[in-house]
């Protein structure tokens, strides 16, 4: 508030008749004082993050991956490591034509991509990589917001599937819809159990509650069903039902091209990026860790960080294990087991409370 | 074709040939939501005409085409071509020609079931990992057959009244250090894969074709013998060396999916254990009787049966007196399969996400089916 | 192994359906060739079926005799229990190649009638779904496998 009201002041001072060598001295002023949110903004939980994530995590995959296939992956572009292929592709989408076919619906088949890769980045403002480093500090509010967020993201699939006007697409589209009713309650109950666990909605006291003991331990069961859910709702192998490539072409993407394209493949990675962070913090002990050379906000980063890629790691390694179920199969499988056994550590959750336990 | 009509609320997908999974075909899906009512197999699209082909050429000429029906197993394609021709010359094969031939037709059968695997376990939704794996362990027997013939794919290494070449120098140790090999890798794809859970709940109890229905809907091969038929046509009419060998018919009881996985991974490992037998103990002796490329053949007809990777080939060859064959009728394996494959529908419930694993578990080979 | 089971079925057919077959014989030790008369083909089908056990459909075609002015259907059929192969066969005029369908006795048979139908012009009478197998809608140039077919393509 105190930045923003001097921003105000250093801006109303440029039309009270400052001359043009004082200009760099403000913009100087101006980021000396604004320095943590446009940090904030522009690096850490903002757009270098979020694209640096995706440019690392679609790289390592190809890499990783075609190791275990017994190829060598990426190779030209960029040495042998193959680095700079995700550059060359995404250069390729943007300079590709975007087809639109004759009867989609334009409006939604245009905007829904683009919605698809913001809207999910939006959440990633709630989740602390410090006490004091929140991009959007709403206390109390934090967690169910975050939820509030990501579960605009489905419809929104949904949405794009459905506009293609192909049937493939809305057969995904509708999987889409499937998923989210299996996937996203089980993950809402687990979240009100550690909720209730830490005595707060409110992210950053969810993780200094875990400063004793992370919550995965008295909550094993909630861990093992929130990281399924996140599986679901990021559609993260084995339950990338509703692209199924060898069913449904690809699922509710098939009609996109070009760089609309591009942007749902962006989604897919900010999902992935938002709901592991969410786990990181609910269960993992969030940004919590030892100090490093007495730099806390640094060393709270950095084991944040660590885990997060500990766990990309691992969700990507899951790829090469797993064949898909049917999509019948994930529903029961969601209703029969993972509400229920939600409630069950919600119960136990609420036992532990009451006897004080926790 | 022409598309018949459908009621309003059942939509119509074209599943093929534009289609990650499909191949060269396409199948009519009449899907309510995720069931399939009704499937209708649309074939032809790789139709060059082999039988019309066959009828211009010379009997000798007439391998190169027949050869290129199934190029993964194209072995076991020609050699009913080829048993065909040797009754049109009434040539005798020499016991150690006939050894070999069975030899490559059993190298060809792994590779038609590796290749059926590796795209089973993509169908089911495997990342395609173990596609590729399946690929590389394929080289052992591509290397082996460069050794043998001088091609890694099609080679037209049978001729009427024996083979071409003989087995080359420490060829037998090669064929038995390839098969130590590969008894090890199906030795791991059945634990990591077969016996994996998600892969059993996709194949358990999907696309169940009772005993009686394969018969009625003329099934072949492993998709008959995944019913506990044990129809084999190299156990039934012993052509090339399966009379002298020692290996038995696998069936399984389950008629489901799994149990034709199952069949065709069985008969990988009766397959190797036939190579093995063929490399220690095949018969000194010559390896193929001389003819002319131009003789005529006499007038008459021949039918030959031989068990292919799919199912049974049945060649059907009329003969008028001159060098070339005046008719030759192909029953190719996999037109039954698909067949059977369109009528699955009405005897399951089927779902859109069952259609791959259902199609790759009958194994069609779209070129054969069209010839 | 199947010597006598040919044998048997030879002379068990000589025997029962002396009047509506033309003849039987074993062509080259394993197989059965057997030619129907056009008027009792479907009931001889049927009593293979139900009564010497042929229940597998392998395949059909046809073969062209233009010099005799007459075209020959062969159905391929298997018996599960003796295993060899029998050629079911029924001349037809080649100006008029007209049959009953044999998907009424065989439902397997029906993929092969409808090549049959494409590639020489027989018109099975009852089958349900006699369209092109093989060929493309747009085929204008005639009947491929029949003997005096020039070549000609799609229009």
């Amino acid at each position: 508030m105190v930045n923003t009201l001097t921003t105000m002041r250093t801006l109303s001072m440029v039309n009270l008749g400052l001359t043009v060598a004082d200009i760099p001295a403000l913009i100087l002023e101006f980021l000396t004082l604004n320095s943590k949110p446009i940090m904030q903004v522009l690096l850490m939980p903002g757009l270098a993050f979020i694209l640096g994530f995706a440019i690392i995590a679609v790289w390592f995959e190809r890499k990783f991956l075609a190791r275990a296939m017994l190829r060598v992956g990426p190779y030209y572009c960029g040495g042998r490591s193959g680095v700079l292929q995700v550059f060359a592709d995404f250069i390729k989408l943007f300079l590709k034509e975007m087809i639109f076919p004759d009867s989609v619906d334009w409006f939604f088949f245009a905007l829904m991509p683009v919605m698809l890769s913001t809207i999910p980045s939006l959440a990633l403002v709630l989740i602390p990589f410090d006490a004091n480093w929140v991009l959007w500090d709403i206390g109390g509010l934090s967690l169910p917001m975050f939820l509030a967020i990501m579960g605009i993201a489905p419809l929104m699939a949904i949405f794009a599937g459905w506009s293609s006007n192909n049937k493939y697409s809305f057969i995904g589209a509708w999987r889409v819809a499937y998923m989210y009713i299996s996937g996203e309650i089980p993950i809402i109950i687990c979240s009100a159990a550690v909720a209730i666990m830490a005595g707060s909605f409110n992210l950053v006291k969810i993780v200094e509650a875990q400063s004793n003991g992370w919550f995965f331990i008295p909550q094993f069961l909630g861990f093992i069903i929130f990281f399924l859910g996140v599986l679901i709702q990021a559609e993260r192998t084995p339950f990338d039902i509703p692209v199924a490539e060898v069913e449904l072409v690809f699922g509710w993407r098939t009609e996109f091209s070009g760089i609309l394209f591009g942007f749902t493949m962006m989604a897919e990675y900010v999902m992935f990026q938002a709901w592991t962070l969410l786990f990181i913090t609910l269960y993992l002990g969030g940004y919590g860790g030892p100090i490093l050379f007495g730099n806390i906000v640094g060393s709270h980063i950095f084991w944040l960080l660590a885990k997060f890629v500990v766990l990309i790691v691992f969700i990507i390694l899951l790829r090469t294990v797993f064949p898909r179920p049917k999509i019948e199969q994930m529903i029961k499988f969601g209703w029969n087991y993972l509400t229920p056994l939600a409630l069950l550590n919600l119960f136990i959750v609420l036992g532990l409370k009451l006897w004080g336990i926790y | 074709m022409s598309e018949p009509k459908i009621k309003p609320e059942i939509m119509r997908m074209s599943w093929g040939p534009q289609h990650p999974m499909s191949g060269q075909t396409r199948v009519l899906l009449d899907v309510d939501g995720e069931k399939v009512h009704k499937i209708i197999a649309d074939l032809g699209f790789t139709h060059r005409g082999i039988e019309k082909i066959l009828e211009n050429r010379t009997l000798l000429g007439g391998i190169i085409p027949v050869d290129r029906m199934a190029m993964v197993d194209s072995a076991n394609i020609s050699i009913g071509y080829v048993t065909a021709a040797d009754k049109a010359y009434g040539l005798e094969v020499p016991e150690r020609a006939n050894w070999i031939r069975s030899l490559v037709c059993e190298m060809s059968r792994i590779n038609s079931h590796l290749y059926a695997f590796g795209l089973q376990a993509e169908a089911t939704g495997y990342f395609p990992a173990v596609f590729l794996w399946t690929t590389v362990d394929r080289e052992i027997l591509l290397d082996l057959f460069e050794e043998l013939t001088g091609a890694r794919w099609s080679f037209n290494f049978f001729l009427p009244g024996g083979v071409h070449k003989d087995l080359p120098e420490g060829f037998k140790e090669n064929v038995i250090k390839g098969v130590q090999y590969l008894r090890r890798r199906f030795k791991d794809y059945w634990a990591a894969i077969v016996e994996n859970y998600m892969f059993e709940i996709r194949c358990n109890n999907v696309a169940i074709l009772e005993p009686k229905d394969a018969l009625r809907l003329g099934a072949t091969g492993p998709s008959l013998r995944g019913s506990g038929i044990d129809i084999d046509m190299r156990k039934d009419e012993p052509y090339a060396a399966y009379g002298d060998l020692d290996w038995e018919v696998i069936t399984e009881d389950a008629c489901d999916v799994m149990a034709r996985t199952k069949v065709r991974f069985h008969e990988i490992g009766q397959s190797l254990n036939m190579m093995e037998q063929i490399a220690k103990e095949i018969p000194e002796g010559p390896i193929k009787v001389r003819f002319s490329p131009f003789m005529r053949a006499p007038e008459g007809e021949y039918y030959t049966r031989v068990e292919t990777g799919r199912g049974e080939l049945g060649i059907h060859m009329f003969t008028d007196g001159t060098t070339n064959p005046c008719r030759v009728k192909i029953n190719p394996p996999s037109l039954r399969n698909m067949y059977v494959f369109e009528r699955l529908a009405e005897l399951n419930e089927m779902t859109v996400a069952d259609i791959p694993v259902v199609i790759n578990s009958i194994d069609p080979w779209y070129l054969d089916s069209d010839r | 192994m199947s010597k006598n089971n040919i044998n048997d079925f030879i002379s068990s057919v000589q025997k029962t359906l002396a009047e509506e077959i033309e003849s039987v014989e074993q062509t080259n030790d394993n197989y059965v060739s057997m030619v129907v008369k056009p008027d009792s083909f479907v009931k001889v089908a049927e009593m293979l079926r139900d009564k010497f056990g042929y229940v597998i459909p392998v395949a059909a075609g046809g073969v062209d005799y233009p010099d005799e002015n007459r075209m020959q259907m062969i159905y391929y059929l298997v018996n599960p229990k003796t295993r060899f192969t029998l050629t079911y066969r029924v001349n037809v005029s080649r100006d008029d190649p007209r049959l009953p369908t044999l998907t009424t006795v065989w439902d397997g048979m029906s993929f092969h009638e409808r090549e049959a139908y494409e590639m020489f012009g027989i018109d099975f009478e009852g089958h349900e779904n006699l369209v092109p197998l093989l060929l493309p809608p747009t085929w204008k140039g005639g009947y491929p496998l029949r003997k005096d077919f020039k070549g000609e393509g799609v229009e």
